[in-house]
């Protein structure tokens, strides 16, 4: 669905490329987490992959971006768009309307949307994101996890291919949090949706994403199945993400030879890994 | 300032007018409080200001407003009494007198800023943002992007004026006495501040830009609007009454 190949970026207000020589193949219908300290690159990434990059922040752009076919530089914003939604990481300036309903039709009424569709996709949105209860609230009466899963609502409608998310959980409570990855896990697996998260919380990614990205100084560090990465616990320190506590904990039962099973990603796979070691 | 200009939902007749009715009977009922200076006939228009302004349950909102252009009018008011000497003298100036010619004129313009400025404010209380530039852009043709560049204004001022209110809020935390002193040394503390709140205002206005533009601004046309502004009986007696009270005015002013 998204190749990248040898992608380096410089902004054009700096001389540092900010994303150096990446290389990344994310297929159909993955749950893609994308992480790595503040200021490695992360959303510049995503920048390349939904063509704000180089279409809103000229710079130097070098190798090549293509999302199903389409090569980001040759393509226009607005095309890029029909392909890959985008959910920005500020979300109060990307809301257009004061009432929910309005932010909904916005972008289905540029895209042209039959109006005969229209409030069908509206109400699947809405009852995917489950604030179908919303729809005639002023957006400013919204807490932040609504405010966030209208966001996210406002760009399913548009039936994208691939979801991109920068940051969703950035003002969110843990339990709000996860409510949003199970939604947008549930959405992706019923509507064979690719999604691409930019996200600190790493054992959130963990738990939901099917492959996870590691992004150090602007390289991929790692990018594999989020087990797999979790491996490298002390490396992943090292650059300044920090492992959930249960799989660095069962890391250092494996390096001293306790432990000989698979990774745990959360508390309930290491109780479970323990109970087995030590019966 | 929360609630500023923003739209408060509500089912009376004003709520259910044409918002392009609403927009246009508004700028009238301005341009009517403009073309004339009899004093009963403003004071009637802002008589039926006020009584809009109570069947939407917007009175106290209304008050606000009034407090605010009182300050703004008497400048005004007050420059006019000093330097616009008619009818008889009540006190000598040193340059002229304050005649009751002049307390008259002072209090016309007064009443005039007063009806004039109800009825435009209230439009927005009453109205979706959205639904008044869609109508502007389906029933009257204007090109969406001044529609949406209108409509962005509006509601990034509650947005910003927010971001100043928090930017003071962490100054008073670190010591900076905005809460005490005289109104120019407020001003004054508030002047360095304009630049933190330039920038933030940039950056905001900039994402707002790119999210509007991925989400297909561009090819946003006339018949894009999924919403329908048919006018209704209500919005022709509207626009009638508002029409009827602008050629009031005018005959006033030239008959008088």
């Amino acid at each position: 669905m998204i190749e990248i190949k040898d992608f380096t970026f410089t902004y054009r207000e700096s001389t540092e490329p900010v994303v150096k020589d990446v290389n990344l193949s994310i297929p159909d219908g993955a749950f893609v987490g994308i992480t790595g300290a503040a200021g490695s690159g992360k959303s510049t990434l995503t920048y390349a992959m939904n063509g704000i990059i180089p279409h809103c922040y000229p710079g130097d752009f070098f190798g090549s971006v293509t999302v199903d076919g389409l090569d980001t530089c040759d393509t226009q914003l607005t095309d890029l768009s029909l392909v890959v939604g985008s959910v920005c990481q500020d979300i109060d300036s990307q809301f257009v309307a004061s009432i929910v309903e309005d932010e909904m039709l916005y972008g289905m009424e540029n895209f042209g949307v039959p109006h005969k569709h229209i409030e069908e996709r509206l109400t699947r949105a809405l009852d995917d994101m489950g604030i179908g209860d919303l729809r005639d609230r002023p957006i400013d009466s919204l807490s932040g996890g609504q405010k966030q899963k209208l966001a996210i609502a406002s760009i399913l409608a548009l039936n994208p291919k691939v979801l991109m998310l920068d940051e969703p959980t950035a003002e969110l409570d843990p339990a709000s949090s996860v409510g949003v990855f199970e939604l947008l896990t549930r959405y992706a697996r019923e509507h064979g949706t690719t999604v691409v998260v930019v996200e600190q919380k790493i054992a959130l990614l963990s738990h939901y994403a099917d492959m996870l990205v590691i992004v150090d100084e602007g390289r991929i560090r790692f990018s594999d199945t989020p087990t797999a990465v979790l491996s490298h616990s002390d490396e992943l320190l090292e650059i300044g993400v920090n492992c959930p506590r249960a799989t660095t904990l069962m890391n250092r039962l494996a390096a001293d030879g306790i432990y000989g099973g698979p990774v745990c990603r959360n508390v309930e796979e290491a109780c479970r890994a323990l109970a087995e070691v030590i019966a | 300032m929360k609630g500023f200009l923003e739209y408060v939902p509500g089912d009376s007749l004003l709520h259910r007018l044409n918002p392009v009715v609403k927009l246009i009977g508004a700028i009238l009922f301005a341009v009517a409080c403009f073309c004339t200076s009899n004093l009963v006939f403003l004071a009637c228009m802002l008589a039926l200001a006020l009584a809009m302004s109570a069947s939407c349950g917007m009175l106290r909102a209304t008050t606000g407003l009034m407090k605010a252009v009182f300050v703004f009018s008497l400048l005004l008011a007050i420059i006019q009494i000093l330097f616009t000497p008619s009818g008889n003298v009540l006190v000598q100036l040193p340059w002229g007198y304050i005649g009751t010619g002049s307390l008259l004129a002072a209090l016309t313009t007064v009443i005039r800023l007063e009806a004039a400025a109800i009825p435009l404010f209230l439009t927005f209380y009453v109205t979706k943002i959205s639904d008044m530039t869609n109508a502007a852009v389906k029933v009257l043709h204007v090109p969406y992007k001044y529609a949406f560049t209108f409509s962005s204004t509006v509601h990034f001022i509650p947005v910003f004026l927010n971001d100043m209110s928090n930017i003071m809020e962490a100054q008073t935390a670190r010591g900076v006495e905005f809460d005490q002193g005289s109104i120019l040394k407020k001003i004054g503390l508030m002047v360095p501040l304009c630049v933190p709140l330039l920038v933030s205002s940039v950056r905001k206005t900039n994402s707002a830009a790119i999210a509007a533009e991925v989400r297909g601004f561009n090819l946003r046309t006339r018949e894009s609007g999924y919403k329908q502004y048919p006018f209704a009986a209500r919005d022709f007696l509207a626009l009638g009454l508002v029409v009827a009270l602008l050629v009031c005015a005018i005959c006033l002013s030239v008959l008088l």
